[in-house]
């Protein structure tokens, strides 16, 4: 019912056609919401219902929760998706213990930026679009595919004041892929990103130490480090770390780490050096 | 743009004890979202036992601190004598008011004991220096309201310095934490009739 | 002043002016300062006039203080409930208080509350509105009680029982239909308490204590609180925090010197 009524007062065909390639061996995937499309109010423009909502001098701004770090890189031993846990509204912190890798099945991660709600709910669909692949094709979805998916399918409500940066991170017959997908329509893949107001801090250790040939010790350790860099120098970022470890067999969570204990362990280590070149 | 008070972002505490009153601060700097310095003073010491803490931008905190420190040293070379808390309430006070149409962005936070009666005085004003004194705690800051909720369930009369300072520090500290723009790290001033005890805490630093 | 030669001279200082403006320009949201969400009232009785206000200021949804002080001293026999902008209020009763005390000076007469209403308005009319005192004046003097209203614009009016601030309303509602003209003391203590007290319970911007102000030929007074219309409950539980819980990094004491110590009692300025 709902998928009439969305097809009756959307434009767009609610088609995203796969390339060539990016789906399974000579088989066409087409995306298609079953049960899932919004309820759009009849008459009314979408683009226009939404603009007061999202402009910054609107009095009734929605505030989503745009102060995030997360990071993914890869290297020879896979994916490395490390984040903070916290969500703001405003200047106000309103969680310290905020889930934002999503864990989309045992192969796939996501990471959320931008609006909690979207991301999740977008990558929950995702997950669902990812069995329905598995069960059609009788082998697991690459990454390349899967964030299309994603791609397609936000990139339909474009304008409709969806917000969302995520890294789908995962391993395929490829090898690690990570790739960035957000609202505005972006797909891109990359050795190396970040997402959110902490991502600059972020990028910055990672590029200043990042090798692709890195024991698995030392990415772990990097990831943590430019989250923990990240908090501190970003207001809108914080908590704990949240360490993931992509490889062949699929994903294991790392570990979870409270920034104010990784700040002052750094700390302690940076007195030792200094206290160790002062003998030197 | 933002508004001037939450640019720097700050959180300033005053409370009264038994024969003592403590002030307390973060330490953060920062430009909207990004964290400049965390050691940054927010408490400026106006005489042995006088504190005056500001809330707001902080270049006008800077202005004004200097400008009651000039007004304040000609008082006391004039008077032969150390100001009042409560004179230099006023003095804070009539500063800010005389800028009424055209103000510092500042809400200060004074704490003192008086000089000669050893009397624990604490005040606050608003940025245009309407003067509001209390016998418990003042609050100031990005996170004020934070502020209230920890101080109206912690503060209870007679507090003894040791049992004051800590009262006061988890106040701010439990504060700050849910505020993004103050917090990194926190100064602590327990003043007495005899001493000023300072102390900076270990706080969370995101 | 501003290059530490001059003397401070009186009046406002327009200096920063031009920076908030650009400020303003450049798309900075204006904090507002404190205003008082207020009930004032004041009744002519029998005797003189009495004088009441609620105790709440109020930061936008935030009680910034539980027990202000919302009536002010212009002169012995004259005092004044202030509504609006805090600042605004205090500074304005306390100019006008001490125009009021110079001319009480000069003329060797008691003041009378028609003159502290003529400087008010007048100052007030000179600013247009821009300083937002909205005051409530009463007072006795030989020509008897008088009770004023003074708006911040500088009108003015002169009634037998007048209210004003975001209480106004419900405060009038109880003159309206209990005053009477020559009232006893207790009689009128108790209207005007009433009449607070209709704005606290149902203004959010007024709230907790009664003060009153009784002023009659024989003198003031000025009771703080008179009603304290929401006691606070007790706290049941305790949650403070035992010494040592509070991590330090750091900590240096400054001991003072103490040469001599002697304890004076100081006598109010004579007047």
């Amino acid at each position: 019912m709902a998928s009439v009524l969305a097809d009756k007062y959307c434009s767009k065909s609610l088609r995203g056609i796969l390339m060539d390639g990016e789906c399974g061996p000579g088989h066409e995937y087409n995306y298609q919401p079953l049960n899932n499309s919004f309820t759009v109010p009849p008459g009314i423009d979408p683009h226009h219902f939404v603009s007061p909502f999202m402009s910054d001098s609107s009095d009734c701004k929605i505030k989503f929760n745009h102060g995030t770090t997360t990071l993914a890189f890869k290297f020879q031993h896979g994916v490395i998706v490390a984040v903070d846990s916290r969500a703001t509204a405003g200047s106000y912190i309103a969680s310290q213990t905020v889930k934002k890798v999503i864990e989309i099945n045992p192969y796939l991660l996501g990471t959320m930026a931008g609006g909690a709600a979207d991301c999740a709910y977008w990558e929950r669909q995702l997950s669902f679009e990812c069995r329905i692949y598995e069960l059609r094709n009788k082998e697991r979805i690459s990454v390349a595919a899967a964030s299309k998916l994603l791609a397609n399918m936000v990139s339909y409500y474009k304008g409709y004041g969806l917000s969302m940066g995520t890294m789908i991170c995962g391993w395929d017959k490829k090898g690690p892929g990570i790739y960035y997908v957000d609202t505005d329509g972006n797909r891109f893949t990359n050795n190396i990103f970040s997402v959110g107001s902490g991502s600059t801090y972020a990028y910055g250790v990672i590029d200043s130490t990042y090798k692709w040939s890195m024991s698995i010790e030392e990415a772990r350790e990097l990831g943590k480090r430019a989250i923990y860099h990240a908090t501190y120098r970003d207001s809108y970022s914080g908590g704990v770390v949240n360490l993931y470890h992509v490889q062949e067999d699929g994903w294991t969570k790392v570990s979870q780490t409270d920034v104010k204990s990784l700040h002052y362990q750094y700390e302690e280590e940076k007195n030792k050096e200094i206290i160790n070149n002062e003998e030197l | 743009m933002a508004n001037p008070f939450e640019y720097n972002g700050s959180a300033v505490v005053g409370m009264i004890g038994s024969g003592c009153v403590a002030i307390a601060a973060d330490r953060r700097l920062g430009i909207q979202g990004q964290t400049i310095a965390t050691t940054f003073d927010k408490i400026y010491p106006m005489n042995e036992s006088l504190y005056i803490g500001f809330y707001g931008l902080a270049t006008d905190a800077l202005t004004v601190s200097s400008r009651l420190k000039y007004q304040l040293n000609l008082y006391q070379l004039r008077e032969n004598r150390q100001i009042k808390p409560k004179a230099f309430m006023h003095m804070t006070s009539n500063l800010l008011y005389s800028k009424r149409f055209g103000y510092y962005f500042v809400e200060p936070v004074i704490a003192g004991l008086d000089p000669v009666t050893k009397d624990p005085y604490i005040a606050t004003m608003d940025l245009i220096g309407c003067p509001m004194e209390t016998k418990d705690f003042v609050v100031v800051g990005t996170c004020s309201e934070q502020l209230y909720g920890m101080c109206e369930s912690l503060w209870k009369p007679d507090l003894e310095p040791e049992d004051l300072f800590e009262t006061i520090s988890q106040a701010l500290m439990n504060a700050v934490d849910r505020d993004a723009l103050s917090g990194w790290g926190a100064i602590v001033h327990v003043i007495e009739k005899d001493k000023v005890t300072t102390r900076t805490l270990k706080a969370r630093m995101d | 002043m501003a290059d530490g030669t001059a003397r401070v001279k009186g009046g406002f200082s327009f200096e920063l002016c031009k920076r908030n403006e650009m400020l303003k320009k450049a798309g900075m949201k204006f904090p507002q300062p404190k205003k008082t969400g207020t009930t004032i009232a004041g009744i002519v009785f029998k005797d003189g006039v009495i004088l009441g206000a609620d105790t709440r200021a109020t930061e936008g949804t935030v009680i910034a203080d539980k027990n202000c002080a919302k009536i002010h001293y212009i002169s012995k026999n004259i005092y004044c409930c202030g509504a609006g902008t805090a600042a605004d209020t205090e500074y304005t009763t306390e100019t006008i208080s001490s125009d009021i005390e110079l001319h009480r000076l000069s003329t060797g007469r008691k003041p009378r509350v028609a003159t502290a209403c003529r400087l008010l308005k007048q100052y007030l009319y000179r600013y247009q509105g821009h300083i937002g005192a909205y005051l409530v004046l009463g007072g006795v003097d030989t020509t008897g009680p008088h009770l004023f209203t003074v708006h911040a614009h500088g009108s003015t009016d002169k009634l037998p029982y007048v209210t004003m601030g975001s209480g106004s309303l419900a405060a009038m509602a109880v003159f309206e239909s209990h005053y009477t003209p020559n009232m006893g003391v207790e009689e009128g203590k108790k209207l005007v308490r009433d009449a607070i007290a209709g704005g606290i319970f149902n203004d959010l911007g007024s709230g907790s204590n009664v003060d009153l102000c009784v002023i009659t030929a024989d003198g003031v007074d000025y009771i703080r609180p008179y009603d304290v219309a929401n006691v606070k409950g007790e706290r049941v539980g305790d949650y403070t925090y035992k010494r040592g819980t509070t991590a330090v990094l750091d900590t240096t004491v400054r001991h003072f010197e103490i040469v001599s110590e002697r304890v004076q009692s100081t006598e109010s300025m004579e007047t």
